[in-house]
C-alpha cells in the first residue's frame, strides 16, 4: 500500500529508497495474486483483499463525502462493485489505482443520488433514532476531529481541488502521479493544486502583518 | 527577499519540496512573523494528514467483505433476473407481433384494406354541383375500408373526403371535370331556363303550324277610314 507522505520522508531520511521500491513491487505482485484469486470466487482472498485496502479507501472517501459516515457508506459500496468487478482487473496496473478510480466514481454517483434524495433526509422520519456511537467514545471524537478537519480545509473547494490537494499535499503524491491516478492533464493538477492552496492558506497568510501589501 | 514575496511564495508553493537553503527559508531565518506562519502552515497540513490518516473505520474488515461479497452477488443475480426478463419480454413481444400484426399486414394486402395512418381527409370546394350531387359523382370512387365523405348540413358547397391519397385526387379530378365543363347544367340554372325558353319560342315561330296546336287566329288589318266628299251644287 502507499505511504503517505510523512513516512515517505521519513524512509527517505533513513536511506531506504530501494527498499520502499521493493516493497511496492513485491505488493503490487501480492495484490494481483489477491486479486486473482478474488475473481476466482476465494473468499478468504476477498477478505485478506478488503483488509489490506479498507483504510485506504476509506482515507480517500474522506475526501469525497461531507463526514465521516458518509465515507464508510462509499467504502462500502466501492468493495462491492470492486468484487463484481475483480475479472476486468488487469493485473499490469496497481491495485490502489484501480480502486481509487472506483472510489471516485462511486463517491460522485452517491453525492448525485444523495442530492436527488436530499428531501427526504431532511424529514424527521429519516433522522437516526440513536446514537451509534455511544459505545465508543474515543472513535466519536477522532470522528467529529476528521468532520470539522474536513471541514475547516476543504469547505468551499470544489470537488477537484480537494481531491488535488489531498493527493498531493496531504498524501505526498507527486503532480504527476496524481494526473495519472485522476485522469487529469498535469498542467490542469498543478492548476487546481494552486487554487487549492491559496484557497485554504489566505486565511491563515491574512494574519501576517505585510499581508495587506500582498493584497493590495 | 521581503516579507511580501514570501507570503505571495507561500500563498502557493509546496512546503514540502521547501528545501532548507531556499530563499523562503533564508528569510523565514530572519524574520519571526514569516518564519511563524511557514510553521503554522507545516503544521496545519500535518495536523489535516494526521486526522485523516489515522481515523480509522469502525465496520470490520471481514464483516465488510462478507457483506460486499453478499449484495455483489445479489446484485449479479438481479442483474441475471432483469436481462432475462428483457430477452423473454423481447420474445414475447416478438411473438405477438409476428401472429397478430404481420398476419394483419399480409391480410391487408390481400385484401386492400389500408390502414388508418394512410386515410387522409381533404374538403373540395364545390362552385356548380351541390354537396348531394358531389358525393353521388365520387361515391363509386371511395370504397376503400374506412373511406367515407360527408356533406355539410349548414348550406356550404363543400365536400369532405376521408381516403386514401389515390382517392382523393381520383375525386378531386372527377369533381374538378364536372365542374369545368361550361356545358354542365349545373352552371347558371336561371340564365339557362330563360335562354332555354327564348330559344323554343324561337323555334317555335319559325316552325309550320301544325293540326291540333293552339294557335290564335291573326286579326284582319282594319279598312282604312274613307274620306268625306264635299258638297257639290247640283
Amino acid at each position: 500500500m502507499r505511504l503517505n507522505r510523512f513516512e515517505k520522508r521519513k524512509s527517505r531520511e533513513g536511506g531506504n529508497d530501494e527498499a520502499v521500491v521493493y516493497r511496492d513491487r513485491a505488493s503490487y505482485a501480492l495484490d494481483a495474486q489477491l486479486a486473482s484469486l478474488a475473481a476466482a470466487g476465494d473468499d478468504s482472498a476477498f477478505t485478506t483483499l478488503v483488509t489490506r485496502f479498507q483504510p485506504a479507501v476509506f482515507r480517500w472517501a474522506l475526501i469525497f463525502a461531507h463526514d465521516p459516515d458518509e465515507a464508510e457508506d462509499i467504502t462500502q459500496e466501492v468493495f462491492v462493485r470492486a468484487h463484481r468487478r475483480l475479472a476486468d482487473y488487469r493485473s499490469d496496473g496497481s491495485l490502489d489505482a484501480w480502486l481509487y478510480r472506483i472510489t471516485r466514481r462511486t463517491a460522485t454517483q452517491l453525492r448525485r443520488t444523495r442530492r436527488r434524495r436530499g428531501r427526504l433526509v431532511m424529514s424527521p422520519a429519516a433522522q437516526p433514532q440513536r446514537d451509534v456511537y455511544t459505545t465508543d467514545p474515543g472513535a466519536r471524537v477522532d470522528r467529529q476531529r476528521a468532520a470539522e478537519v474536513i471541514h475547516h480545509l476543504f469547505t468551499g473547494l470544489p470537488q477537484r481541488q480537494r481531491e488535488i490537494f489531498d493527493l498531493v499535499d496531504l498524501q505526498g503524491l507527486s503532480p504527476a502521479e496524481a494526473a495519472e491516478r485522476t485522469g487529469m492533464k498535469p498542467v490542469s493538477v498543478r492548476t487546481n493544486l494552486f487554487k487549492a492552496r491559496k484557497t485554504i492558506r489566505d486565511g491563515l497568510l491574512a494574519t501576517h502583518p505585510a499581508y495587506g501589501e500582498l493584497s493590495r | 527577499m521581503n516579507c511580501r514575496e514570501c507570503l505571495a511564495e507561500l500563498s502557493t508553493a509546496s512546503l514540502r519540496e521547501m528545501q532548507p537553503d531556499s530563499a523562503v527559508m533564508q528569510h523565514c531565518a530572519t524574520c519571526a512573523d514569516c518564519a511563524s506562519l511557514t510553521t503554522r502552515l507545516r503544521e496545519l497540513e500535518y495536523n489535516s494528514a494526521s486526522a485523516l490518516n489515522n481515523l480509522l473505520p469502525l465496520t470490520s474488515p471481514v464483516g465488510l467483505a462478507e457483506t460486499s461479497a453478499t449484495l455483489s452477488r445479489r446484485r449479479r443475480v438481479g442483474r441475471l433476473v432483469v436481462t432475462m426478463s428483457g430477452i423473454i419480454g423481447a420474445i414475447i413481444i416478438a411473438v405477438v407481433a409476428s401472429t397478430m400484426m404481420v398476419p394483419q399486414t399480409i391480410w391487408n394486402g390481400i385484401t386492400g384494406s389500408v390502414s388508418a395512418s394512410e386515410l387522409r381527409t381533404e374538403t373540395i370546394t364545390l362552385t356548380c354541383l351541390s354537396p348531394e350531387q358531389a358525393g353521388e359523382i365520387i361515391s363509386p370512387y371511395v370504397r376503400s375500408h374506412g373511406s367515407v365523405y360527408y356533406t355539410p348540413t349548414a348550406g356550404l358547397s363543400v365536400i369532405t373526403v376521408r381516403g386514401t391519397a389515390r382517392e382523393i385526387q381520383r375525386s378531386r379530378d372527377l369533381l374538378a371535370d364536372l365542374e369545368g365543363d361550361p356545358g354542365a347544367a349545373c352552371h347558371n340554372p336561371a340564365d339557362a331556363d330563360v335562354a332555354d325558353m327564348k330559344r323554343r319560342a324561337d323555334e317555335d315561330a319559325a316552325r309550320p303550324e301544325l293540326a291540333g296546336t293552339d294557335v290564335r287566329p291573326t286579326p284582319a288589318p282594319m279598312p282604312a277610314p274613307r274620306p268625306k266628299l264635299a258638297p257639290t251644287g247640283h
